[in-house]
């Protein structure tokens, strides 16, 4: 890595928009393109003073900073356009989180890499809407919150209550969400409203090591811990009317359960995996990058395509699991209220995934290209009358759910036809990491944390509560300062605002 | 025997027709006098019509008087009586309708069968004048009365028509539940769809228009794509939960 003083590094960085820097050529070696970042007033202030904290003699160890993360990816093989960071761009394994790049599917020379996926592959956000307003649910959301502790397992190394035998699982990771359809814990409309349908077809669950199924099994339809959650929201704010009741949300107060997780051990054991299999092609192939934690490999080469297959078979059991969590939530909804799901209108509004590589069809420079396109931590966020989103949304774009921290606000997008020109149809995904795990440790009580929700009034159910201070708010960067970026920005449009009035967490 | 006169006279049972069976004898009698003959009024026709009574041949005896018959048939020969009462049936049945079996010529005939597949499949409506003045108020005045737009060409508001008909008042549609007209949200697409400009007010109108409707169909098939899903789903589907596998609640 180049050294260089603060202000030397300021010199390749331009300012380009109220919302937007440049990052030219020649801030890291050998970037093959240029990068951009998005950020308002106090995002920028965090980004600059993590720059001029890497900047200080002395400064080792750690993860890069985010800039400089992005920077690193613009060096990878193949890739066009530009690496993106977004408002919620923090750094990450590799790729800095919030960093979305794509690449030439076409160029023999391209990669993949799982450092610009992620360890917890297709981890993403699922919102259902209800009939129920606030006033139904605040009397009785202590009861609710507990009915949905008992019927989600949640926390580390908890196991799933839907009986799954290893053939069910080789199954669910080849169909996805076809395999909730068929055993019949989902909806065909639910299907319907979710990125790729619910299903990767290029999943190959025999290019998954057994060690990966191993872990995921028991895992199967279980929350996981971190920095995941379901929420019980009640909307707070609608910004694009018309595009609120194409999701089928009319007013505010409007109850509606939000589900994040991802694919638990199981695609975090395929990234390792992949991870060290690309080591040794990146030696045969003699790909360098700027930094080892950018494993890769040619697209076109074997590690590149078994990792495509894997983790499509990752992200598969990514849906599965949301999808159980699904069933989970409709019975304890349908047994709180004595209603079925059905007489509840518990429907699926979208489900996106937010770490998570596609093949997709983009316009570069004039001509129609055939992309890789890597999300770590940005979703996906077409405009439109694009022909990849639900029938329902063909109107309003799709529906992009960016969940909040815990204790703030989630809020459900947009996408515009200004994101697919400029970020390759991507946003951001949430509110991004201020404060390391360890750090929040240090500096944080979890029973301040804990009376704080209580305060506001958020029922909250955590099975590991000595770790709840890593997801407390002040850990993380402003959700509305992000989501607020992307809009100032254009590549996508503030829609509904949704306050949490219960929470389970791992 | 006498099948081609039975046949003539549509009765109905024309095979197997036995003069020396009583029983089969009495009823054609019966039958010749009720559909074809008609001398008697009905009230006359009772002592005839007991076939059953011992003094049936006296009726009958009295009734070949009546038609004037009396001397000239064998009154103790069924086969003769048959004969002649079919006969007479004949007679009076092309009486009645002297136009159309005095026409009836071999070569007509070959013709008629030509004919035949023709006239099944000709559809009344070609001969229509579609372009008539008549025929296009009559296609306005139903534009009219299902409240469809009209267009320049009478045609395409008769297209239209159809198609509203088809989609709302046909009996598929009645049964199938489409013919409720569906409800939804209203959608400002001029106003927030600007994702296309054709320079043209009229245009774009035009052009979103269309859009509008190729996602309809698209809805059509996702509907119908999901009412698959669910028909297999009624087979396949067996959810379980075990709650001993795992650990919920702490």
């Amino acid at each position: 890595m180049v050294v260089r003083s603060y202000n030397d590094e300021l010199q390749y960085l331009e300012k380009l928009s109220e919302n937007s820097w440049r990052i030219k050529k020649g801030f890291q070696p050998n970037m093959n393109v240029e990068g951009i970042f998005y950020v308002n007033k106090q995002l920028e202030k965090l980004m600059f003073d993590e720059l001029r904290n890497a900047c200080r003699p002395g400064a080792v160890g750690g993860f890069l900073p985010g800039m400089k993360q992005i920077a690193n990816v613009a060096a990878l093989p193949g890739i066009v356009g530009r690496s993106v960071g977004l408002p919620d761009v923090h750094s990450g394994y590799g790729f800095a989180i919030g960093n979305m790049a794509a690449f030439d599917y076409d160029d023999p020379l391209s990669v993949v890499s799982p450092g610009g996926v992620g360890f917890d592959i297709n981890c993403g956000v699922r919102l259902l809407r209800t009939n129920l307003f606030a006033k139904d649910v605040i009397p009785v959301k202590e009861e609710l919150a507990q009915s949905l502790f008992d019927h989600i397992p949640v926390g580390v190394g908890s196991k799933g209550i839907i009986p799954m035998t290893a053939k069910d699982l080789e199954e669910a990771l080849e169909m996805g969400m076809d395999w909730s359809l068929r055993e019949g814990y989902i909806w065909a409309e639910d299907k319907e409203h979710c990125e790729e349908y619910g299903r990767m077809l290029q999943a190959d669950p025999s290019k998954v090591s057994s060690r990966a199924k191993k872990r995921g099994l028991p895992q199967l339809g279980t929350l996981g811990a971190g920095n995941h959650y379901a929420e019980i929201q009640v909307v707070s704010e609608i910004y694009d009317v018309w595009a609120a009741r194409k999701m089928g949300i009319e007013e505010k107060g409007q109850v509606c359960v939000m589900i994040h997780s991802g694919s638990r051990g199981f695609g975090h054991q395929v990234a390792t995996d992949a991870l060290l299999a690309m080591e040794k092609a990146m030696k045969r192939d003699n790909i360098e990058t700027n930094d080892r934690q950018l494993a890769c490999a040619r697209i076109k080469s074997q590690e590149g395509q078994d990792y495509l297959k894997a983790m499509a078979a990752a992200a598969n059991f990514a849906w599965v699991n949301r999808s159980s969590m699904t069933f989970l939530s409709r019975q304890a909804f349908s047994k709180q209220f004595n209603m079925s799901p059905d007489d509840l209108d518990m429907h699926v509004i979208y489900d996106v995934s937010h770490n998570i590589a596609k093949i997709e069809q983009h316009i570069v420079d004039g001509k129609q290209k055939t992309l890789l396109v890597h999300r770590k931590g940005s979703t996906r966020a077409f405009p439109p009358h694009h022909p990849l989103i639900p029938v329902d949304y063909q109107l309003t774009g799709q529906p992009v759910l960016i969940g909040g921290t815990m204790g703030t606000c989630s809020y459900v997008l947009t996408g515009t036809e200004q994101g697919m020109q400029e970020t390759f149809g991507s946003t951001c995904h949430g509110a991004g990491r201020a404060l390391s795990r360890a750090k929040s440790r240090r500096n944080l009580d979890f029973k301040d944390v804990l009376s704080k929700l209580q305060q506001q009034g958020i029922s909250i159910r955590v099975a590991s509560p000595k770790l709840v201070m890593e997801e407390a708010p002040e850990s993380y960067k402003n959700v509305t300062d992000v989501v607020d970026t992307c809009h100032a920005a254009g590549i996508s449009k503030k829609c509904i605002q949704l306050k949490p009035i219960a929470v389970i967490k791992g | 025997m006498f099948r081609r006169k039975l046949q003539a006279l549509d009765y109905p049972t024309t095979d197997g027709y036995q003069p020396d069976d009583e029983s089969k004898f009495r009823e054609l009698i019966v039958w010749l006098e009720d559909q074809k003959i008609r001398h008697y009024v009905v009230e006359q026709r009772t002592a005839l019509r007991q076939t059953t009574s011992p003094t049936w041949r006296q009726a009958l005896n009295k009734y070949l008087q009546d038609l004037e018959l009396g001397g000239m048939v064998d009154t103790s020969t069924n086969s003769e009586i048959s004969d002649v009462l079919l006969g007479m049936g004949i007679r009076y049945d092309y009486c009645d309708n002297v136009e159309k079996f005095s026409k009836a010529s071999s070569d007509l005939v070959k013709a008629e069968q030509r004919q035949a597949p023709k006239i099944v499949a000709a559809n009344p409506l070609d001969k229509l004048d579609f372009s008539s003045p008549d025929f296009i108020s009559g296609v306005n005045t139903l534009a009219d009365q299902l409240k469809v737009a009209k267009h320049a060409n009478h045609l395409v508001t008769l297209e239209a028509c159809a198609a509203l008909v088809k989609t709302r008042y046909s009996k598929e549609a009645q049964k199938s539940g489409l013919h409720k007209q569906k409800t939804g949200n209203p959608f400002p697409f001029q106003e927030v769809d600007q994702s296309f400009d054709c320079g043209d007010y009229v245009l774009n109108h035009a052009a979103k228009i269309l859009r509008l409707l190729f996602i309809c169909d698209i809805r059509d098939l996702q509907t119908k794509i999901n009412e698959c899903i669910v028909a297999v789903q009624t087979v396949t589907a067996n959810p379980k939960t075990d709650t001993r596998l795992g650990k919920v609640g702490f």
